[in-house]
């Protein structure tokens, strides 16, 4: 990571279990550890949206079979954006190479899933993934601080 | 996540209060799934007490509303907060599933 460390009152940092029951626990840690940045409404609005669109796709199709997959998230509260880092070690993902759903004709054909990837892309302006040395998925997402998002919609 | 279920001439009419995020969705679609999906249902959902919605949430409208149209029923949202809508925009869903902006005229798209 570039630059000086932030300080404490600018990130922070939670860890859980790729559960259900570590989701839903996972969510409202995050939302405490929101509360002390102050986040602009849509901003916070789109921190949580990546929140649930990784972790939800982690613990529906990312998870190990032994139960034991775990996951890590920095929030780091820059300038003009937040880093969201997600550290996990479940299954080999790499989001960047999945299209987004083909538009939906009709409601007979449309796809029901497959939409995470699309309203991740949609809230943020930087998304890189690494493949960790040690087996891990880390993927870092940017979410602009700013009222007008530069998605595409 | 909360629901209501009501019925007012012949029109089943759903309030959410709440997160549709992924415990949110667990806690309600079961229920909602049975309330409206085996009879078919005409139904009208208020959104406006809903803060937050994901790709889960939208998951389970589509299936709700298209098992509701193999049997002649039909699902309508309405009034979602600025936020939300923005999803269903992202999503396009409105292009799949009516979002309309008041109770009035998503009861009048129910029922035509």
């Amino acid at each position: 990571m570039a630059g000086a460390a932030p300080d404490s009152s600018r990130r922070f940092d939670l860890h859980l279990a790729a559960t259900r029951e570590g989701f839903a626990a996972g969510f409202d840690e995050l939302r405490r550890g929101l509360d002390t940045l102050q986040l602009d409404p849509r901003a916070r609005f789109s921190v949580e949206l990546v929140f649930e669109e990784v972790v939800a796709n982690l613990v529906r199709h990312g998870a190990r079979s032994d139960g034991r997959t775990t996951l890590s998230l920095q929030v780091v509260l820059r300038d003009d954006s937040v880093q969201l880092t997600f550290l996990d070690d479940g299954v080999e993902f790499d989001p960047r190479e999945r299209p987004d759903p083909a538009p939906a004709q009709d409601l007979e054909h449309a796809e029901t899933g497959g939409r995470g990837l699309l309203l991740i892309r949609s809230v943020c302006t930087g998304l890189e993934y690494v493949r960790t040395p040690e087996g891990r998925n880390r993927l870092t997402v940017s979410v602009s601080r700013e009222m007008r998002q530069p998605g595409r919609k | 996540m909360k629901m209501d279920i009501t019925e007012d001439e012949g029109v089943v009419k759903v309030g959410l209060v709440g997160r549709l995020d992924t415990p949110g969705v667990d806690a309600i679609e079961t229920r909602l799934t049975g309330a409206v999906c085996p009879r078919g249902a005409r139904t009208v959902v208020d959104l406006s007490g809903v803060e937050f919605i994901g790709s889960l949430g939208l998951r389970m409208f589509i299936t709700i509303a298209r098992t509701l149209s193999r049997r002649n029923g039909k699902m309508i949202l309405y009034a979602p907060q600025p936020f939300v809508a923005q999803v269903l925009e992202t999503a396009s869903l409105g292009d799949i599933i009516p979002v309309r902006p008041d109770a009035a005229s998503a009861v009048a798209a129910a029922k035509a």
